[in-house]
């Protein structure tokens, strides 16, 4: 079992906080996002389409470059953010997350969307005859069926939101502590002589954290799949 | 499609790549230091534009080129923006030392945005905190940036260290400090001069007295295993008086040798 440095741990506990704050915030836009894409007929459906896949395709350092001009302290949003709320993205981890949560949002988007298309809408319509409201309706008919979408979803973008790099260390560099993420500490170890121990241990880390969020994903896939085999 | 005509499309097609192939391949690779850009570019384009020999020069921050050079990464001229890397690769027996000269010195300034106020000295810790008010001192990384390292050894020496350490922003290079500053994201960053005579957007608030970081020199060497003939004749060219008066017209100080 290697050891690791406390700047190691360090950059694994921040990686965990800013992939959990990212993946948790981003969860109702992006339910929002996917019922919209699998359910709406408005123009723009196909802008928004693209602008929810953007960050997948776009290189990471463009993504990046982009939450620096509109996020970062003299930016457009970015200002305005820190005047009136007191929100600040700059050097700090509130910027490492947002850089994930942006990157992640595909992820996210895509496994919910494809649930809520295979969803039956005709139990959405029974619950409607039977006087449900419609909100109702999607809290405790469509939301509960697209479960295993959102949770795949969630613990995808979780995993890429842990392995984001390109777009964080553009937007918000590489300071230990704030925004040193694993990715940015391995980046900083190959750089550093003598550090290809440190980096190594740190990509084993990250491999590790990947490989239990893809087996989490598949477990709760698994669990709340509804029991075909107990057919009346 | 005959047998006899597909055997010699198949031993042309095969062959082809060597059409692209030059004796020596004829293209010079620098690795060098990132504050040298503007000047080195010209220069090379000098070098190309008289003798017709490609020059290529990769950018970065001396350490990261340095660990690329052990590795194996193809260049035949190195150089660094301190001794101590290249030192480093000295050590490994990656360059020449036969080859080996100091090129050029530089200061040490910090700088803030153009638009910023004035006022802001080295006099104390406690004065340099205040100016950075809830923003952060951009350098770059001490671990393989040169600017960074002889930023620190100045922060320490001037008794600032502890006052800003907690307030540092880390770049790659001293280009990604400098970029952060001319951004106005940090309000006070640690360059060279020369990047911040680049620089319009910047502004020189203080200059860090020689005496307070090791000096600031830029030197040079091939790298062994270089093939490339013309590669000396590159080295050789950096110290000629064409070279020199590019170097000068961008701020950099010779050094004497």
């Amino acid at each position: 079992m290697p050891t690791f440095s406390p700047a190691e741990w360090q950059a694994i506990a921040l990686s965990l906080k800013v992939a959990s704050v990212a993946t948790i915030l981003s969860l109702p836009l992006g339910i929002l996002a996917a019922y919209l894409l699998a359910r709406g007929r408005f123009p723009g459906r196909t802008l928004l389409d693209g602008l929810v896949h953007l960050p997948l395709i776009v290189p990471p350092v463009v993504t990046g470059y982009a939450l620096l001009i509109l996020f970062g302290r003299k930016g457009l949003i970015g200002a305005f953010l820190e005047s009136h709320l007191g929100l600040v993205f700059s050097f700090r981890w509130t910027g490492a997350a947002l850089a994930a949560a942006v990157m992640s949002f595909p992820l996210l988007v895509r496994p919910i969307r494809l649930t809520f298309e295979q969803i039956d809408t005709r139990l959405e319509q029974a619950a409607g005859t039977l006087g449900a409201a419609p909100w109702k309706v999607f809290a405790t008919v469509t939301l509960p069926l697209a479960l295993p979408g959102i949770l795949a979803g969630g613990v995808l973008a979780f995993a890429k939101a842990l392995g984001e790099f390109g777009a964080t260390i553009t937007f918000v560099s590489n300071i230990p502590g704030e925004t040193q993420t694993i990715p940015s500490a391995i980046y900083a170890a190959t750089e550093t002589p003598g550090g290809d121990a440190q980096a190594l241990r740190l990509a084993l880390v990250s491999i590790v954290l990947a490989f239990a969020a893809l087996l989490a994903s598949e477990a709760l896939a698994r669990w709340t799949r509804p029991r075909e085999d107990k057919a009346p | 499609m005959p047998l006899a005509s597909f055997r010699l499309l198949m031993l042309a097609a095969v062959m082809l790549p060597t059409a692209f192939a030059h004796a020596g391949d004829g293209t010079v690779t620098v690795f060098a230091a990132i504050s040298l850009k503007e000047p080195l570019d010209k220069i090379g384009v000098e070098y190309t534009a008289k003798t017709g020999t490609k020059v290529v020069i990769s950018y970065g921050a001396s350490g990261a080129l340095a660990k690329q050079i052990e590795n194996g990464a193809p260049a035949d001229i190195f150089a660094s923006a301190d001794v101590k890397w290249m030192d480093y690769l000295a050590e490994k027996k990656l360059i020449d030392p036969a080859s080996r000269m100091n090129l050029l010195g530089n200061r040490l300034v910090l700088v803030s945005p153009a638009d910023a106020g004035n006022g802001v000295t080295l006099d104390s810790g406690a004065g340099l905190s205040a100016a950075l008010g809830g923003g952060r001192l951009a350098m770059g990384n001490p671990a393989s940036v040169p600017a960074g390292e002889y930023a620190e050894a100045a922060l320490r020496k001037l008794g600032l260290w502890d006052a800003v350490s907690a307030r540092l922003a880390m770049t790659e290079n001293v280009r990604g400090a400098l970029a952060f500053v001319a951004r106005g994201e940090a309000p006070l960053g640690i360059v060279y001069q020369t990047d911040a005579l680049s620089e319009p957007r910047v502004k020189i608030v203080a200059t860090f007295p020689p005496d307070s970081h090791p000096p600031i020199v830029y030197p040079c060497a091939l790298v062994t295993g270089s093939t490339d003939p013309a590669a000396a004749s590159v080295l050789a060219f950096l110290r000629s008086p064409v070279a020199a008066s590019v170097f000068q017209s961008y701020g950099f100080v010779r050094t004497s040798n």
